[in-house]
């Protein structure tokens, strides 16, 4: 009996950081948009149910498999953030709380109804990946599916980072974080600081909607699911690293799983929502937030 | 004075004459039949209300070409469609205006049980019949006048599977020994694997463990990881369509071997949108249906090979319930135009002609899993029967009744 607790115990484990490595991905976008141009985007979520839509009709139109989507979903959705930016954020960025939340939460709905328009209400996903295998290490399992997508987030994370600590634009959007009005007095071009902000923040939401289809399937109202849960990484991890960010999703995997597997399903949310309240009791600004 | 005499007398004897010995019956005078449709059609149940609209308007278009309701003088049905949005409220509200705006004679709807008992609350009050398209147990247990329910209520569906997975067992000279129940945590779900467990209950087999997840979950890899720790002989899951998904793909990905994976509840996991976006991991997957569209009866097959044409899938669940819950209707309609032509739509006459019916010929029977259509009081169909099919080579079969089977279950799973 212990051994086989240990056994489900460091299984779920596994799973638990292998969730939170694609929630990180999927949080990363929303809290660079956040930190960056302190636009509050309730259709985050949203553009993750989006881009795991666009997934699946590349992988059964083209490439038959969501391992390769990235390669059209990534610049599909820097155009996409593009053109929203243009459109919508650009004339919110300065706008109250309020009217940013009333925004896009047109956004949001207008999304989901043009999903349900579009794709009808069936889940819809990639019949066939070639990743949906596992390996085993002893007794413990391995899903491949599972495994690449952490991969992919974990590196794409790792070159984020990079990005942000070695490049001069990367400098400018973390330092826009801190004081935007700085950041223009000092020259920077904010308009187009924003611009790429909202590409790279919806570049991501790209590839993450192509991970998690992976092993996921898709309806109209996904976008709820991962809407919620990216904002109360944000939160969790504050407004900081892109590290914050990581080791706030592992958490919330962790947790996820755990609660899930060791103790009740249901009880997953009371678990996630009420180490959530408790860190930002501890800690108000979140783990590694700096302001 | 003599003509005054056999005026008079000609009148009063003509006006009895034509009340005690009329020639031919009246025929009422009924223009059209307003049927309300109460259906999730955006939101989260969407999938389901979608398909039962589809089915709704196939169906009256039949029945009004085929001349209408012919003891009502042909008077054709009139659908009036309205949007639960998938919450208890918008069903309410979808009801308050069927009934009071559209002024309809009876609704269907609303596909999930909580939804419909908010329904009732508004047309209980106005006598407004309902024909119940959700299948929780408790919506004919609650002393409601004016509801019927044609469909097999969910604790059959749980029992059926049971059934079903012993008689595999059985064939194969094998017991069930070490059953695993897993479903979603909503009523439907919690009724359905309570049928189960009853039904596993009564014949002395104990479950190893019992496992309860929210709707909206986004990772079946630790229930599935429960699953293998408990070593089951047969999983009896109870998903609700995009989890079944979910469900299927981890069940593959993750490698778990057990003989046998019956669902029950007829959402999810056979019917071919699931098939589709399941991909390779949805084959040897069963679920329970309230409809059987391999029914080889005549009509059945052309009703199938009519929604086939029109919307190009297969009728699974929500259009079949909605197939012969309007037959049905057109029945107790014919009925009460013989029976009770000063008020053949009244909520009264229509139930009383619903509970009068005997069906065992035409299209309500043919699309009926079992044949038969008869009315308990509490308005649950005394003859509801569950069918299985399994996804063998990519498509659903039907595996259940077994003397009705097209091929058999392939047991134990590769």
């Amino acid at each position: 009996m212990g051994a086989d607790f240990g056994v489900q115990l460091l299984q779920t484990i596994l799973f638990g950081v292998m969730l939170g490595g694609v929630y990180a991905l999927a949080a990363m976008g929303l809290a660079l948009l956040f930190g960056v141009a302190n636009l509050v985007n309730f259709a985050h979520g949203e553009y993750i149910m989006l881009a795991m839509y666009m997934a699946f009709v590349f992988s059964v139109t083209i490439f038959q498999d969501p391992v390769l989507t990235p390669l059209f979903n990534i610049p599909l959705f820097f155009a996409i953030g593009v053109i929203t930016y243009l459109g919508i954020f650009k004339r919110l960025i300065k706008a109250p709380p309020l009217s940013q939340i009333a925004a896009t939460v047109g956004v949001l709905v207008l999304l989901r109804n043009l999903a349900l328009a579009i794709w009808a209400a069936e889940p819809k996903a990639p019949p066939y990946t070639v990743f949906a295998t596992s390996f085993s290490i002893g007794p413990i399992i391995v899903p491949l599916d599972k495994l690449l997508a952490m991969a992919v987030s974990f590196v794409t994370l790792f070159l984020l980072n990079l990005f942000l600590e070695r490049t001069r634009l990367g400098v400018a959007m973390r330092a826009s974080a801190d004081d935007v009005e700085a950041v223009s007095l000092m020259g920077v071009d904010t308009n187009r600081l924003f611009l790429l902000t909202t590409g790279i923040s919806l570049a991501l939401v790209g590839l993450s909607g192509s991970l998690i289809m992976t092993y996921q399937a898709v309806t109209p109202t996904s976008g709820l699911l991962f809407g919620l849960l990216t904002w109360a990484i944000v939160a969790l991890a504050g407004l900081g690293t892109v590290k914050g960010i990581l080791i706030a999703s592992i958490i919330f995997g962790l947790a996820d799983s755990l609660a899930s597997g060791l103790w009740d399903p249901r009880g997953r949310e009371i678990v996630l929502y009420g180490l959530f309240i408790l860190i930002l009791w501890v800690r108000p600004k979140g783990l590694f937030g700096r302001r | 004075m003599v003509v005054a005499v056999v005026v008079i007398a000609a009148v009063v004897g003509i006006s009895v004459f034509t009340r005690v010995l009329p020639l031919s019956q009246p025929t009422p005078q009924v223009s059209e039949i307003r049927v309300g449709l109460v259906e999730p059609l955006s939101g989260t149940y969407a999938v389901f209300g979608n398909e039962a609209r589809m089915a709704a308007e196939l169906v009256i278009e039949e029945i009004n070409s085929k001349g209408g309701i012919a003891s009502l003088g042909g008077a054709k049905l009139k659908l009036f469609v309205e949007d639960s949005k998938s919450t208890a409220d918008g069903a309410r509200l979808a009801a308050e205006k069927l009934v009071n705006v559209d002024k309809v004679h009876v609704i269907i709807g609303a596909f999930i049980s909580s939804h419909t008992l908010t329904m009732l609350d508004v047309t209980e009050p106005k006598k407004v019949v309902v024909m119940a398209d959700a299948l929780v147990d408790y919506l004919t247990a609650r002393g409601f006048k004016y509801i019927v329910r044609l469909p097999p209520k969910a604790s059959v569906h749980g029992a059926t599977a049971v059934d079903f997975a012993v008689g595999v067992f059985q064939q194969n000279g094998m017991k069930i020994q070490r059953p695993v129940i897993v479903h979603f945590d909503g009523l439907f779900g919690e009724v359905t694997a309570d049928g189960v467990y009853t039904r596993l209950r009564d014949l002395g087999i104990r479950p190893v463990d019992r496992i309860k997840y929210p709707t909206d979950i986004t990772d079946m890899a630790p229930i599935i990881e429960r699953i293998r720790q408990a070593n089951p002989d047969v999983v009896f899951v109870v998903p609700y369509y995009a989890d079944s998904v979910l469900f299927a793909k981890a069940v593959a990905s993750l490698g778990l071997k057990v003989p046998l994976i019956v669902g029950a509840g007829g959402t999810g996991l056979a019917d071919p949108d699931s098939i589709k976006a399941s991909g390779e991991a949805a084959e040897y997957m069963i679920n329970t249906y309230s409809y059987d569209p391999f029914l080889p009866t005549n009509y059945n097959k052309q009703l199938v090979q009519a929604f086939q044409n029109r919307y190009g899938k297969l009728p699974t669940e929500a259009a079949g319930i909605v197939f012969y819950t309007l037959w049905t209707l057109k029945e107790a309609l014919e009925v009460s135009g013989k029976n009770y032509p000063d008020d053949p739509l009244s909520g009264d006459n229509l139930m009383k002609a619903l509970m009068s019916l005997d069906i065992t010929s035409g299209p309500a029977a043919e699309t009926y899993p079992s044949g038969h259509i008869k009315l308990a009081p509490n308005g649950d169909n005394l003859y509801a029967q569950a069918v299985a099919l399994q996804v063998q080579g990519g498509k659903p079969v039907l595996v259940y009744p077994f003397d009705k089977a097209q091929a058999k279950p392939v047991f134990p799973r590769p």
